[in-house]
């Protein structure tokens, strides 16, 4: 006979879970147990990982005991996780197991935090045979969601769970016939689902993506104040995270868009009032140079594992001084950009540059871009942004200083930030095509850059290092970067070739010069 | 899904008690928890007032051909089911079919259910014989219930060293002290100085007290009706240091 299976049924709404006891009590032999509250919290990260890929992460708690629940994804069950009494806060916290490369592969590096909080009332019934054995067990569940501490709580859901004991499947029938005769509708497994529906959170909400909708004749100071305020959204959104430290992803969320805003603040000129540039560009240069050292750190961190392993065993413990000598500078680094996050100066900073981006009247005499149209402004600082790169590219040798490879990342980085400012404005195939060509000559850009920063951060271990072993395996790395860099370097013409064919060209006239104005 | 074994040559030592107990407080964790009752005299199954019988017999069970799944019986306890022992057992007949098996056999039968359950508990009757090598291959933890005197101590040594002779991993051993009756010396002496050779006894043991005797009254592991009884917190302690053996524990997290 084939094993019977739990029956989750959606309660009658018209009907209390008393009476309908009542009326299933004059069929069936039942004992009611004592009623009982427990809770269920809902562990995500973020931007939403497990609940985007169907996984599940869940703390049942009731009275005192604690149980963890796992779903790897929307095909799998919800399985207890045993010998776990906390949810970590981050994959790397657990001891290897299959649990942990399953959570690694959805959530990486992500912490996981609280997201939803339900509770559970419970009325617990058990259907005995002649025997007094029991052979059905029922739940009445009621499913309420606090919104806050403040607002009154919500019943999200009034649930009926029939389960069946093995080997008394015929009582399990009659007892899912009574239920099934009332037609009820069977459960979902969305408490999840529910609960956010009912909060203002959306699981889809956070993206580090601008998904800015300008208008093509929109005042450049309207679209301006539009992506300077965006992005002060995405590092507001972050700020609580990289405060907490632990997910290195809210720090360099953060940083990214303090960078785009610096971009945006420089590069889209002459539409706000110098005085304002000046003051802001300079407080996000601070921010931004006190994240540079903690992500040069972390991407070093992870790449010493490759660096490291053209050394013999040996070699490689004998770096042990170099690791702890990154985990402490980065500790120390780190400590210095969460201190700014929680000063009140910070705060103030903050607070005025919002009010200023929110303030929809021109804060000063009108400059030279303020009023233009946006699409115009565009045009004109990507096409210009594109012919600095083409020139500093072109000038490039075998024979150049790498200072003019940095120099052209950084106009790589500007090109593409003004693109992704204005893609709203263009036909969204042709930016891609543009970015995919521009992405190709960065990523190979940032890899020299990479090298040299890093050999950069072990000449600096061994000047203060007096640990000869260790020196000595540094030097090994630094000999073995040269050697990448060196590699990284000769892939450049080719990358570059691609970025400045005259097919790329052709499209950033079409589409910059020629442009055919509102065509998004 | 693990296995856990409750395991000793001699009878009376308290391995029902164990398995019944034990099971109920996996149970309670949250964990699919199955009892298998190995015993012919069918003391588990009893306590859990269910009849001792397996359609078609131990034999046809052994063989392998039904599966276990269509045997097994739901109790009283959420989670918790049991494979009940069968009056077959008792002429061996069982036990000589499992030997004849090649020795993983008892693994290829508890494979189908690893789905299912978080963990299997295996009430092994009192006896060393060929059939024993598959439980011993089978289990990843043998509890070993041992009474603290003379005759006790030497049959867990025979245990031992029939392990040690056998090659299996003898790390798979975990031996606990039961009936403990702290009013004779013998067993003060021995709670206090276990003999170097039960080196890895838990730190738990189980008091020889009267609520035990008690749940073949109540046909009730001792959560149900006595839960505070002194027996039953030891229960739970053991519970406890069984899992951080079978478990690696990690560290609480800052965040909770």
């Amino acid at each position: 006979m084939m094993a019977a299976k739990q029956l989750d049924l959606v309660a009658p709404p018209d009907q209390g879970f008393s009476e309908l006891l009542a009326s299933f009590q004059n069929n069936f032999h039942v004992n009611v147990l004592a009623e009982k509250s427990n809770y269920r919290v809902f562990y995500d990260t973020f931007d939403w990982l497990l609940y985007n890929n169907g996984s599940a992460l869940e703390a049942h708690a009731e009275g005192q005991s604690r149980r963890i629940y796992w779903r790897a994804d929307k095909d799998s069950d919800l399985r207890i996780q045993l010998g776990l009494s906390h949810v970590p806060q981050l994959a790397s916290d657990l001891a290897e197991s299959e649990f942990r490369r399953q959570l690694q592969s959805v959530i990486s590096v992500r912490e996981l935090i609280p997201r939803v909080k339900i509770k559970i009332k419970r009325l617990p019934l058990v259907v005995l045979d002649k025997n007094k054995k029991v052979v059905v067990r029922i739940s009445f569940d009621e499913y309420w969601y606090f919104p806050s501490k403040t607002r009154a709580g919500v019943v999200l859901d009034k649930r009926i769970t029939i389960k069946p004991v093995k080997a008394y499947e015929n009582a399990f029938n009659q007892v899912a016939d009574f239920f099934n005769s009332m037609q009820l509708s069977e459960a979902q497994d969305n408490i999840m689902k529910l609960a956010l529906a009912e909060s203002a959170i959306s699981a889809t909400e956070y993206t580090t993506k601008l998904n800015l909708l300008l208008d093509a004749e929109m005042p450049a100071e309207q679209a301006l104040k539009q992506i300077l305020l965006r992005l002060l959204d995405i590092m507001q959104q972050n700020t609580a995270g990289s405060i907490r430290g632990r997910d290195t992803e809210f720090m360099h969320d953060y940083r990214v868009s303090i960078r785009k805003t610096r971009s945006a603040l420089t590069q889209i000129n002459k539409v706000l009032p110098q005085d304002i540039i000046s003051k802001y560009n300079k407080f996000f240069s601070g921010l931004g140079k006190l994240t540079n050292p903690v992500r040069d750190l972390d991407v070093f961190q992870i790449k010493l594992q490759s660096y490291q392993s053209d050394l013999d065993k040996a070699a490689q413990e004998h770096l042990q001084p170099l690791r702890y000598y990154i985990a402490q500078t980065r500790a120390e680094a780190q400590k210095n950009f969460i201190n700014t996050l929680k000063s009140a100066e910070y705060r103030q900073s903050i607070k005025q540059w919002r009010e200023y981006l929110e303030n929809p009247e021109p804060t000063g005499p009108p400059l030279e871009n303020t009023s233009k149209a946006i699409h115009k402004l565009a045009d004109e600082l990507i096409w210009n942004m594109y012919q600095l790169a083409l020139a500093e590219g072109n000038a490039i040798t075998d024979e150049t200083e790498p200072e003019a490879l940095h120099e052209l990342r950084k106009t790589c980085k500007k090109l593409r930030y003004l693109i992704e400012f204005f893609q709203s404005l263009y036909p969204a195939n042709k930016i891609r095509e543009l970015i995919q060509a521009l992405k190709g000559l960065q990523d190979n850009l940032g890899e020299y850059n990479d090298l040299y920063v890093h050999r950069g951060i072990l000449k600096d271990f061994i000047k203060k290092s007096s640990d000869t072993k260790a020196n000595r395996a540094c030097k090994r790395v630094i000999k073995f970067l040269e050697h990448r860099q060196t590699k990284t370097r000769r892939r450049f013409a080719k990358r570059f070739a691609s970025f400045s064919s005259a097919d790329i060209q052709q499209e950033y006239r079409d589409l910059f010069v020629d442009s055919h104005k509102g065509s998004a | 899904m693990k296995v856990i074994a409750i395991y000793n040559i001699k009878g009376g030592v308290g391995k029902t008690a164990a398995a019944v107990n034990l099971s109920y407080l996996a149970s309670l964790d949250g964990a699919n928890t199955l009892v298998w009752d190995l015993d012919p005299q069918g003391a588990a199954s009893y306590y859990f007032r269910i009849k001792a019988k397996v359609k078609g017999g131990g034999q046809k069970l052994v063989e392998g051909k039904q599966g276990l799944e269509a045997s097994i019986k739901g109790t009283d306890y959420e989670s918790l089911d049991l494979l009940p022992a069968d009056f077959s057992y008792r002429n061996m007949d069982f036990f000589v079919e499992l030997a004849k098996k090649p020795g993983r056999h008892l693994n290829k039968l508890l494979k189908p259910l690893s789905g299912e359950y978080d963990y299997v508990f295996l009430d092994c009757p009192p006896s060393i014989s060929s059939a024993s090598e598959s439980v011993f291959d089978a289990a990843d933890v043998l509890l070993v219930p041992t009474i603290p005197t003379t005759l006790s101590l030497r049959s867990y040594k025979q245990i031992k060293n029939f392990f040690k002779q056998e090659h299996h991993d003898c790390m798979k051993i975990l031996p606990f002290f039961a009936m403990v009756d702290m009013r004779k010396q013998m067993h003060r002496l021995i709670i206090a100085n276990p003999p170097s050779f039960m080196s890895g006894v838990l730190d738990s043991y189980i008091p020889y007290a009267s609520e035990v005797e008690r749940m073949g009254i109540n046909r009730a592991p001792l959560g149900n009706f006595a839960a505070h009884s002194r027996a039953a917190i030891c229960y739970k302690s053991m519970w406890e240091e069984i899992k951080s053996h079978l478990y690696t524990t990690p560290q609480p997290w800052n965040n909770q």
